[in-house]
């Protein structure tokens, strides 16, 4: 009995103790290393917050942004005397913009943009329309405005807040009109601009409005503007009523799609227009008011392509200034380089109004730009442009060819 | 009666111009003022430090794209954070730099980039955290946003609010996306010692990640994507948590380091 427990193991006993050693072996060698991080946990801790500063400090760092700016720029002119063909104008600037926040929400921002300008031997190149009375130094404001963000909330509960958010916010103070594309593109420092200084011979003009979202797939904009330009003036004029409509920002993030639909009825201030003549009729006072009835559509394509993205532009707008029909037309196509180091544009403008005469104010453009900065957000901007403007028909004067060379610095 | 009369027309007369020459007085010191604040301000900005930035990437459509990511929202709350602005801006930059492993790029990640967090309410209570980055694809920029447990700071969900690249549609992809749900930084930076010591462990949840882009393309704007969900989560780790994931990143790199020494 005893002999048979300890009896000489059979060659399948051997086989089978052999592959349990290898496996014992294999399953050791081949099994994974002990996780090193186990153990390992994330420290805790608080970050530094505004609210820990002082009441100053808090406010220049906390949600405040304050950027400086350069602008020089130089034109010449073909037709202008040669006394006077080198257009200067200098500039420096900053703009403030600060939100305030509760402990719970951001309420409202305020924005100040402002420049102190040097201008001499004033030419009418498309971004100084303004300029044409401010020879010399001339202390200038662009935005002057406040935000205040979900204005109906006091009155809302927690759930109708949270549906409604982002529907219902005010502007009030001056900044850009909201009608054609000009809301969603920032062209404070660039050369080439949009319809709407030609178009109402402002591109900002003081008012209040509400905006948000309408839809997930809609913004909307309604606003009521004095109608008179860069000074807050009532003259006798009822201001302008204007409305827009435009696809939310989603359409540009999925299909590079911007664009909307505006409408402008009311009164605005004679001098601030850019009507250059009247046809047969006396020139009028600056005091006088202009009728004054728009619609217009626009739209923005960016796309890429080889080398760089293209975006296509297009602003239509058509109404009526007193009697005179007019008929706005805008299409702009820039290029810009994958390195986001130079890009190329290019606009045809026509601005039409129908007289006796049927005067049209209509240019073409060529621009080159060259960054030295060239932030995504625009928040960080340095840049060279070479911009030549041929104009084709003019409502006074000669066709005239104006070269510009700008040095922009924002930051 | 007429000296009079002359003589009081002639004072009237000078009274207009008195006070025409006070009224063009009066108008030029106001120009003056004008002019005069205007250029302390702007010499004040040009000597002082850079004080502040414009607002940099943001939601084009905060509310909206907010109340999606969190229908339960009631209010949300925006802040601007940037390195040059902290106390210690230099110090974390270049620490941004070491921890993504990979240069900055000097276009779309500068020292004086604005970055934008949203920080989500219900009612009182803190629900979630929305942060997002632009990096360099091959095609132009890639914009990435994320949503986070404001506890864990794990991935709630991620998406690409702007994307330039013929790999688009392939990375826009909701079951590419839904894999970095769960994700945390310290997943990141547990990959950097699994890829070199142990490429298959299974605790290496980087790795996982399956590509969407089809055989035979152009893959560098799906690493560009992975790229800036590192990057995203590392800045949230920096802007909200002090950087509660370090102790990961320096075991990883311990690690790393004792390997290299062997």
């Amino acid at each position: 009995m005893r002999m048979s427990l300890i009896k000489v193991p059979d060659s399948m006993s051997l086989f089978l103790a052999c592959w349990f050693v290898a496996f014992t072996v294999e399953t050791i060698y081949s099994a994974e290393a002990p996780d090193p991080f186990a153990g390992i946990s994330a420290a805790t801790g608080k970050v530094s917050t505004a609210a820990d500063e002082n009441a100053f400090s808090r406010f220049t760092h906390d949600n405040f942004t304050f950027k400086k700016e350069i602008f020089s720029q130089f034109a010449w002119s073909d037709e202008a005397p040669s006394s006077s063909n080198i257009y200067s104008r200098q500039s420096i600037g900053f703009e403030i913009l600060k939100k305030f926040s509760t402990r719970t929400s951001t309420y409202a921002a305020f924005d100040l943009q402002m420049r102190l300008v040097r201008r001499d031997h004033f030419l009418p190149v498309v971004n100084d329309m303004e300029g044409a009375d401010r020879d010399g130094f001339y202390t200038e404001y662009h935005n002057v405005y406040a935000d205040f963000y979900n204005i109906l909330n006091p009155l809302m509960s927690d759930k109708t807040r949270g549906d409604n958010a982002g529907r219902f916010n005010l502007r009030v103070g001056r900044s850009y009109v909201p009608f054609g594309i000009n809301l969603q593109t920032d062209t404070h420092g660039t050369l080439l601009q949009l319809s709407n200084e030609e178009n109402f011979g402002f591109e900002r003009d003081w008012g209040a409005g509400l905006w948000g979202s309408l839809t997930p797939d809609l913004d909307y904009n309604v606003s009521y503007l004095l109608g008179s330009g860069y000074d807050m003036s009532f003259d006798g004029q009822h201001g302008l009523a204007v409305t827009r409509l435009s696809l939310a920002g989603k359409y540009l993030n999925n299909y590079g799609l911007e664009g909307g639909l505006s409408f402008m009825t009311g009164e605005r201030l004679m001098k601030s227009t850019a009507i250059k003549h009247t046809g047969n009729k006396p020139r009028r006072e600056d005091t006088d008011t202009v009728d004054t009835i728009r619609e217009g559509v626009d739209g923005r394509y960016t796309h890429i392509v080889p080398g760089g993205t293209m975006s296509l532009t297009a602003e239509l707008s058509t109404g009526q200034d007193d009697d005179d029909d007019i008929f706005g037309q805008l299409y702009q196509a820039d290029f810009l380089n994958h390195s986001r180091k130079w890009g190329l544009a290019s606009q045809y403008r026509r601005f039409s109004r129908d007289t006796e005469n049927d005067l049209a104010d209509e240019s073409l453009f060529g621009e080159f730009t060259w960054y030295f900065r060239n932030d995504v957000g625009n928040t960080t901007l340095h840049w060279v442009k070479l911009n030549i403007e041929k104009q084709l028909e003019q409502q006074e004067g000669q066709n005239d060819v104006i070269v510009s060379v700008q040095y922009y610095r924002y930051w | 009666m007429k000296d009079v009369t002359a003589r009081s027309a002639a004072l009237q007369k000078r009274f207009v111009v008195t006070m025409n020459y006070k009224f063009e007085i009066k108008y030029l010191y106001k120009e003056y003022c004008k002019a005069l604040i205007l250029v302390i301000l702007v010499v004040c900005s040009f000597l002082a430090t850079d004080a502040g930035a414009a607002v940099g990437c943001t939601l084009s459509n905060p509310a909206q794209d907010l109340k999606f990511l969190f229908p339960e929202m009631t209010t949300y709350k925006e802040e601007v954070r940037q390195f040059d602005l902290m106390k210690n801006g230099k110090e974390l930059f270049s620490e941004l730099k070491e921890r993504l492993g990979s240069d900055l790029d000097p276009v779309y990640e500068t020292f004086e980039t604005p970055y934008t967090l949203y920080t989500i309410f219900n009612g009182e209570k803190i629900i979630g955290y929305v942060h997002g980055v632009n990096v360099p694809g091959e095609g132009g920029v890639i914009q990435i946003f994320m949503s986070v447990d404001p506890e864990t700071g794990a991935i709630l969900r991620m998406f690409f609010q702007r994307i330039e690249s013929t790999v688009a549609k392939a990375l826009k992809k909701k079951d590419f996306l839904a894999q970095f749900n769960g994700l945390t930084l310290a997943d990141f930076y547990k990959h950097d010692y699994f890829a070199v010591v142990e490429p298959a462990s299974t605790n290496d949840r980087i790795a996982q990640i399956k590509s969407p882009i089809p055989e035979g393309q152009a893959s560098a704007d799906y690493a560009a994507a992975l790229r800036g969900v590192r990057k995203d989560l590392i800045l949230i780790d920096i802007f909200v948590y002090n950087r509660k994931n370090e102790p990961f990143y320096r075991k990883a790199q311990d690690e790393l380091a004792k390997r290299k020494g062997l």
